[in-house]
């Protein structure tokens, strides 16, 4: 009989065999460095050799007493709920609305879009980060277009200025409209610009009208500097549009796919009784993807607790400190500087913790107001 | 029906409305993504003098002239070398580890198996990212015991072991491990439809379960390991935070790390700066190019609820 061949034994190997190397590298990423943290966050361990080197304690709860009382931490803590509100506010809901047009063909070309909103998804966050702290710094694309378009209004001006004036026709009342077009530049240009803009001007070649105009746009544009990542008041706002910009395709797929699960009769139905686009959208689709919208913002509360790479490429955490996250907080006490192994590991124990209460809250909110899956 | 048809014409000039504002939208938020990447590419092609005086138009003359120094300064022929090991070398031991893990968790029975399954099905939603610090350490004292075994036992004279913290084996080690808690739960769930009897029929015509493994499950599983492998390319190809403290050594890095060193060193050639992006971005965009519908369809199977 083939039973007695293969004994209890043997499947009890093969069972083993065949899970343990899963088990030991679950171990090595994941069950001993949570291990490690909840030793070392109680330490007085300083990098050196755990074992047989230097020796080290257990000294008790002051790391986490340090943390409650650390502004930084709770500046961290704050943006990584800044993330996690706009994740679950900003991204699911447009990644709803936009899967909706698609599914319901509101929209044409559903692949097309579909497509162009997922590209951020597959490009590394760190060429994303870099790119965007590039484009909102003062040599960047928006600062570049602001500039052309203030270049372009006073250019438009000057040139008014001239042609009422019939050509190089110097008279105090043009230099005091040009300074008026100029705004308050002209008065940070010159201490005295009536005076001096004119001499400014006579310097010029009477038959060189373009390459005085030219000129008068460089010296009296507006020049924009933008200051988003340097001012600490709104240094997160644009890390925020960016982490809207990068993400809201990913629930865009991931909605689109479970809404061409629902069975389209029940749709065509409600369309015939008269329901509108909203209504069926409202009604019918929203309660049937109910499940797998928890599922998203719970894959987006882990993320948003977890980001750590597109901020730290974007922005470092800084100006002083502002855009920091609990990740790069926990990086910087870790690796710069000198190293403080039991705070970097108290803060990597938080992260944990409360990523398991947040998910443990949108269980419960689930449970308590029914998700269908 | 009366009241439908009296509301018809509104209706019409609602649904044109609608629409309207809904290719709008879309539209915004479509350019607003194309954008930034149509001007980064763009920006490469021009030399740093131009980008100074032209930074938003098309150039005025095309040059790859960045390209060559970007390539050389951030060594990116040994780092994308780097990060194919790294990319298909997790990839297939993710699919492996998996199939094999979710074969015995569906298919044979035991009494760890729901403590082992839960504990992994638990494990998709921590992210090892917020594990670094302890990580770090763990691989480093690691490295430290071997040394001292080592030297007991008198295979090593002087040096170090580096056999987890700035090795390759290390790397992998840690990128397998860190794949494995959504694979096993997709391959699992899997194999769980695969029929039983199949299994059965081969136990009695006298297989062994490594021969049911390697001659049914894991033919079977194709689909599955298609999807596992769709799920990680990209984030593998792309990961950062873990590989930035677990290798030192230039021949060791991955391409994001050689794309972040751009930051801090180059802050004013830009050419090369933005060479060296779209060399960070180009391989998998172009990977998207081609499987996009296989990358769609896989995330869309592969986000799961926790």
């Amino acid at each position: 009989m083939a039973r007695t061949i293969h004994g209890r034994s043997e499947e009890r190997l093969a069972y083993w065999t065949m899970v343990l190397p899963a088990v030991l590298l679950y171990l090595l990423v994941l069950g001993f460095p949570i291990i490690i943290s909840i030793i070392l966050s109680v330490s007085n361990y300083n990098g050196g050799k755990m074992f047989g080197g230097e020796p080290w304690k257990i000294v008790g709860f002051q790391q986490f007493q340090r943390l409650i009382r650390d502004s930084f931490f709770w500046a961290a803590l704050k943006n990584n709920i800044y993330i996690v509100l706009v994740s679950i506010f900003g991204q699911l809901p447009l990644g709803f609305i936009f899967a909706y047009l698609i599914y319901r063909r509101i929209v044409k070309f559903g692949d097309f879009w579909q497509g162009v909103l997922y590209m951020p998804n597959i490009i590394s966050v760190i060429v994303i980060g870099i790119m965007w702290a590039i484009i909102f710094s003062p040599n960047g694309l928006i600062a570049e277009i602001m500039n052309r378009l203030y270049a372009g209004s006073i250019s438009h001006q000057i040139t008014q200025i001239f042609n009422a004036a019939g050509g190089f026709n110097i008279t105090d009342d043009v230099v005091r409209q040009l300074i008026h077009a100029s705004g308050p530049v002209a008065g940070q240009t010159f201490t005295d610009p009536p005076t001096e803009l004119k001499q400014f001007i006579l310097t010029y070649d009477p038959t060189k009208l373009e390459l005085l105009k030219h000129d008068l746009v460089n010296l009296l544009g507006t020049k924009w500097t933008p200051t988003f990542l340097s001012k600490p008041d709104v240094a997160m706002l644009p890390v925020l549009f960016v982490i809207l910009w990068c993400w809201t395709g990913l629930y865009l797929i991931l909605f689109l796919a479970n809404m061409q699960k629902i069975d389209v009769q029940i749709i065509e139905a409600a369309r015939i009784d008269g329901a509108s686009e909203g209504q069926v959208m409202s009604r019918v689709v929203l309660p049937s993807l109910s499940g797998v919208i928890v599922n998203a913002a719970i894959l987006c509360i882990a993320g948003s607790l977890n980001s750590f790479a597109l901020v730290f490429a974007m922005t470092r955490g800084g100006p002083a400190r502002v855009t920091e996250l609990l990740s790069i907080y926990m990086y910087d006490a870790a690796f710069f500087g000198t190293p403080n192994y039991p705070l970097a590991n108290a803060i990597a124990l938080s992260i944990v913790l409360l990523s398991m209460v947040l998910i443990v809250i949108t269980k419960l909110v689930e449970k308590r107001y029914g998700g269908r899956e | 029906m009366p009241e439908p048809l009296k509301n018809q014409p509104a209706k019409r000039l609602m649904g044109v409305l609608g629409k309207g504002a809904s290719y709008a939208v879309m539209g915004i938020f479509a350019f607003m993504t194309i954008a930034p990447l149509v001007w980064l590419i763009l920006s490469s092609f021009k030399s740093t003098t131009e980008f100074r005086l032209n930074r938003v138009g098309l150039p005025h003359i095309w040059t790859t002239i960045n390209y060559p120094g970007a390539w050389k300064l951030g060594e990116f022929s040994q780092l994308i070398g780097n990060s194919f090991i790294y990319t298909l070398g997790a990839t297939l031991g993710i699919i492996f580890f998996s199939i094999l893990a979710g074969f015995a968790f569906a298919k044979i029975k035991s009494r760890a198996t729901p403590i082992l399954y839960g504990s992994f099905v638990l494990g998709i939603l921590l992210s090892i990212q917020s594990l670094m610090v302890p990580l770090f350490i763990e691989v480093s004292q690691l490295d430290r015991l071997l040394t001292d075994l080592f030297r007991v036992l008198g295979i090593l004279k002087n040096g170090q072991v580096n056999f987890f913290y700035d090795s390759r084996f290390g790397v992998l080690l840690i990128y397998v491990g860190s794949g494995l808690p959504t694979a096993i739960y997709l391959s699992t769930e899997y194999i769980k439809g695969i029929p039983y009897a199949l299994v059965e029929a081969a136990r009695i015509d006298g297989a062994t379960y490594f021969k049911i493994f390697r001659w049914l499950i894991l033919p079977m599983s194709v689909p599955i390991a298609t999807t596992v492998a769709i799920l990680n390319i990209t984030g593998l190809w792309n990961e950062f935070a873990l590989i930035n403290i677990l290798v030192s050594r230039t021949q060791l890095k991955s391409l994001p790390l050689g794309v972040f060193k751009f930051t801090s060193n180059l802050t004013s050639d830009w050419g090369k700066q933005f060479a060296a992006l779209v060399i960070g971005m180009a391989p998998m965009l172009l990977f998207y190019i081609g499987f996009r519908k296989q990358i769609t369809k896989g995330v869309a199977a592969g986000a799961v609820k926790g």
